[in-house]
């Protein structure tokens, strides 16, 4: 008996395997040279605030002032800070509040409280306290407008009561649901807070 | 070549048209996965009505045949009929092989019954009609139908699926065979995944199926999408659905062609919107979610070869809790004191900051042949795009740039190879090779979260399945998985060396900046893995399954590299450059009972994990928004446990009652707390009527029990209010109360034509509007959880 055998499958086989590898090996090369070694860039952190300065003078003497100082070099939001008040306030005396917010990590340093803060002072506000310390203030009649017809903060006067001791704090707080400035110190809820800074041992004499 | 062949056999026929019809054709017929011989098969000359009869050993003989060319059809007891052409020039022989166990080779039921992705393993298989009534839903929220899994949430839209406690980077997704790669470490980073997009759903616990990885410390959950079926036919499924709360509306539809040579293609594609949505007393301002997906395939799919081509999109924009947004940790503590949101509007559908921007592409193509007495040889390549963007709440021209903006791209290639010619003793084994690079945009403006890096990986596994007599069943298998992660990342120079990295790491600075470093971390990491199990039947009703598995699973970016601020959390978070992989051993044991009317599914495990990280308060700081604590990544030794139920019982032919329940335990050993997060004891039960006669009408009653989590770790702590000098306690440990939520779902199905089906059902979620939170929310501190939902959804199949 006469046999043909048909067209075995082993041609088949080995040419698969063969497409398969090479393949394989195709998108291998193509993967391992889409890379390059090229160095990151630093990211150049634009919402750092470094430096937080209130510099307190008296209206009738020049001469006299107080300033407090927080310096964060990484930035206050989750760096270490340092605190510093030199001068005393003098009993019975009128101050008027100059404040000055700084990102100093750029050359030259940022200023935030003009380019940022006012520019969008209805959506910040500034609240003050103050503890064992007969310190009282106004937020003056020039302030910068706040959240829904409050004052922002930034212009205030300040007067020293009686001789004390205790501490000042001064509190950013941004996107606040709500804000009262009837005490001229300042209240907010919501928002989350830009920063959160006391001075301590501030004295008046 | 061979149609010249075939035209000049065409002529020699023609020619020796005087010659006589007296040839014989011989042939044999053999299983096509073992080459063994085929008894009683028929085989039919078409066009003619000579039949004959393979005998036991397969062989078969027609006699007076012309030279010429015939077709025959080949059919058998459960095998696809099979056509084949052949030449008779004069005595021909003719081997031809069919397939006679297509189910047990293919994942093919044709019962109704679902394949199970692992043998001894802890699996529960989620089919369409489940899937489908989450179509307004996300992949964690369905997920939660298996007792066991829970979900670790960030509002209600962004729901990560947990397994026995367990989640993110401890649970591995394979979307239609490829790894899902969006980032998953992240807590508040939830699968990108379109559940519309998949046809069923097992859900694995433990990491038992090692073909998929050797790191699923969790557990594994594999989508696979809707079946293809050769046959000449056009079908397609719309879902619409709408939600009371949220104002939520949703459509999906899938349009499938196939074709009986086993030529497919499918296309699917969904929306889902949502405003905000309501607790029971108020609003959750800025909760919306805008979901758009898409997805293709096409190929070709035949018993013995197939290929496809498959493409996904999904983009979802998610808004979160406005009132979540915190900047220190007095926020934190007026927002728990306040007990309702700090931030409540009007109902709007517009998301803002905070939100998240994430979109996923996926690409795959794969190819399968299968060698007759040898198995199945399939190669794959896939590619993955992730884009996550997340918006903060920011001042001026950067209102509209995300704090973060992270690209990751993977490419994947593996081949895998099944022998099954031995239907008793299988054998699978494969290699894999990936390339993933991370890229974090610099123009955020914000330190990069997670550094750029390149992470290369290569596994190699083999796993055997034996059949050792009708009842019993081992599996068993190893897999070894290299990885290697090359990272350019910047460090604040006070920070590198209050880690101490300076002394431990100096040597992978690459570049000095006046307050950063840029280092060059390179870490390579091997790791074993293997499992071994076995699946008894002790009598037709009840059988037990025992599992050990072993896995590895290396430090992920975050554990590594964070540094910096978590701003939801409030708190500071720390990797650790020295961690080591980290190892687990786990056993389980399940009990299934099946008879008439009860069904009990019981499954215990315990899983120990050596080297195991997780992020625990470690120190304060004091910064400039006020003291912060500072969370570091810690490795430690330690155990979870627990028992998951399944009851199901047919109280006649109407009515079902269904329980699930599950209790879970983990602690730290080395500090002998309990782990943060682990899901509180649950059960859920539900009664359910149904009555097939009329439009397979339903009607279900669920009710769903959270117990209050008691064993959770004490990390409240206090801090100073530095103006009054007096001492807060910030209580983020303390668990939510237990409650129990009601809810209500009944449905039908209308035939409207031979075709088509519409299927019509309404719910009620939280029907009586119970005010509740979730120790699983981590958005308890600040809102309620959701009130009642009416949900109506229509699906018409056709």
């Amino acid at each position: 008996m006469k046999i043909n055998y048909l067209k075995p499958n082993f041609m088949k086989t080995s040419k698969f395997f063969i497409n398969a590898f090479l393949s394989l090996a195709f998108v291998a090369s193509f993967t391992s040279c889409s890379d390059d070694d090229e160095n990151p860039e630093p990211v150049n952190e634009e919402e750092l605030i470094t430096n937080l300065t209130l510099t307190f003078s008296n209206i009738a003497t020049p001469a006299d002032v107080v300033t407090m100082t927080s310096v964060a070099p990484d930035g206050l939001e989750e760096g270490m800070t340092t605190e510093n008040v030199s001068g005393n306030f003098t009993a019975g005396a009128t101050y008027a509040l100059s404040l000055a917010i700084t990102n100093a990590s750029e050359t030259p340093a940022d200023d935030v409280l003009n380019d940022d803060i006012i520019p969008e002072a209805d959506e910040h506000f500034f609240v003050y306290g103050v503890n064992d310390l007969n310190l009282s203030l106004t937020r003056d009649a020039g302030d910068v407008d706040g959240p829904d017809g409050t004052k922002l903060g930034v212009n205030t006067t300040w007067v020293a009561g009686d001789a004390s001791t205790g501490n000042l704090q001064i509190i950013l707080v941004h996107e606040p649901d709500s804000v009262n400035d009837s005490n001229p110190f300042g209240s907010a809820t919501g928002g989350s807070e830009d920063f959160n800074i006391t001075f301590t041992g501030v004295s008046i004499l | 070549m061979k149609n010249i062949f075939f035209i000049l056999f065409i002529l020699t026929s023609y020619s020796g048209y005087t010659q006589q019809c007296d040839n014989v054709l011989k042939g044999n017929i053999i299983d096509f996965h073992d080459n063994s011989a085929l008894e009683n098969a028929t085989i039919r000359i078409i066009g003619t009505n000579r039949i004959t009869i393979s005998d036991n050993q397969g062989e078969f003989t027609f006699k007076n045949l012309c030279n010429s060319v015939y077709e025959l059809e080949i059919s058998h007891v459960a095998c696809k009929t099979k056509q084949v052409t052949l030449e008779v020039a004069g005595d021909t022989f003719k081997s031809i092989s069919i397939e006679h166990h297509i189910e047990e080779l293919d994942q093919i039921s044709i019962k109704g019954t679902s394949k199970t992705e692992t043998k001894t393993a802890q699996e529960t298989i989620l089919k369409s009609n489940v899937l489908e009534r989450y179509s307004s839903l996300s992949l964690g929220d369905a997920l939660k139908e298996v007792s066991g899994v829970s979900s670790l949430n960030t509002g209600n839209t962004i729901v990560k699926p947990m397994i026995n406690g367990l989640h993110s980077s401890r649970i591995l997704i394979m979307n239609n065979g490829v790894r899902q790669q969006d980032q998953e470490w992240g807590i508040e980073h939830a699968p990108s995944i379109d559940i519309n997009n998949a046809g069923q759903i097992s859900v694995i616990k433990g990491s038992g199926a090692l073909a998929y990885g050797g790191d699923a410390v969790g557990g594994v959950i594999v989508l696979n999408p809707s079946r293809i079926i050769n046959r000449d036919t056009l079908y397609g499924k719309t879902i619409l659905g709408g939600q009371t709360n949220g104002r939520g509306y949703n459509i999906s539809t899938s349009l499938n062609k196939n074709y009986n040579t086993g030529w497919f293609a499918q296309a699917q594609g969904s929306y889902k919107r949502n405003g905000d949505f309501k607790a029971p007393d108020y609003n959750l301002t800025n909760t919306g979610l805008d979901s758009k997906g898409f997805a293709a395939r096409v190929g070709k799919r035949n018993f013995e070869s197939g290929f496809e081509l498959h493409y996904s999109y999904l983009n979802n924009e998610i808004g979160i809790l406005g009132a979540s947004h915190i900047g220190s940790v007095f926020d934190i503590a007026r927002a728990i004191n306040s007990g309702q949101p700090l931030l409540i509007r009007d109902f709007s559908y517009t998301i803002n900051a905070p939100k998240q921007d994430i979109t996923h592409h996926l690409a795959k193509a794969n190819y399968y042949k299968r060698f007759r007495g040898f198995g199945k040889v399939a190669v794959q390549y896939d590619y993955q795009y992730n884009k996550r963007l997340e918006f903060d709440v920011r001042i001026g021209d950067r209102r509209n740039i995300p704090a973060i903006d992270l690209t990751l791209q993977t490419h994947s290639i593996l081949a895998d190879v099944d022998l099954d010619a031995n239907l008793d003793r299988k054998i699978n084994f494969g290699v894999l090779g990936r390339y993933q690079n991370n890229f974090a945009n610099p123009d955020t403006g914000v330190r990069r979260l997670i550094p750029d890096y390149d992470k290369y990986e290569f596994g190699t596994y083999i796993v055997t399945e034996w059949n050792v007599n009708d009842k019993l069943l081992i599996d068993a298998g190893i897999r070894y998985d290299y990885s290697r992660i090359d990272a350019k990342k910047f460090y604040r120079t006070s920070r590198w060396e209050e880690r101490g990295y300076d002394v431990d790491f100096a040597d992978i600075v690459i570049e000095e900046f006046p307050t950063q470093l840029l280092t060059n971390p390179i870490f390579n990491y091997h790791n074993f893995s293997a499992t071994a199990g076995l699946n008894f039947e002790l009598d037709k009703t009840n059988s037990i399954l025992f599992n050990y598995s072993l896995a590895s699973r290396p430090p992920n970016p975050s554990e590594l590299f964070s540094d910096g601020l978590h701003h939801s959390a409030a708190r500071i978070e720390l990797g650790d450059l020295r961690f080591n992989k980290e190892v687990s051993n786990r056993v389980s044991l399940s009990h299934k009972l099946n008879s008439k009317r009860l069904n009990i599914v019981s499954e215990i495990f315990y899983n120990r994990i050596n080297n195991f990280i997780y992020l625990r308060p470690f120190a304060f700081t004091l910064t400039g928004r006020g003291p912060f604590p500072v969370w570091a990544y810690q490795q430690t030794d330690a155990e979870l446990y627990g028992i998951d139920l399944t009851v199901t019982y047919e109280i006649n032919d109407k009515l079902h009652y269904l329980n699930k329940s599950s209790l879970t335990k983990g602690y730290d050993l080395e500090t002998d707390l309990a782990l943060i997060d682990i899901p509180p004891f649950s059960t859920f039960n539900q009664i359910k009527y149904t009555n097939a006669n009329w439009y397979n009408f339903s009607a279900a009653l669920k009710s769903e029990w959270v117990f209050e989590q008691n064993d959770f770790p004490d990390f409240n702590f206090e801090v100073e209010d530095q103006l009054t000098e007096e001492m807060v306690l910030i209580d983020i440990s303390t668990p939510p109360p237990a409650f129990h939520l009601v809810h209500f779902y009944t449905e039908a199905t209308f035939s409207l034509s031979q075709k088509t089906r519409l299927n019509i059902g309404l719910g009620v979620n939280n029907l009586f509007d119970t005010t509740y939170r979730n120790y699983l929310n981590r958005l308890r501190f600040f809102a309620d959880d959701l009130g009642r939902n009416f949900t109506l959804q229509l699906q018409l199949n056709y």
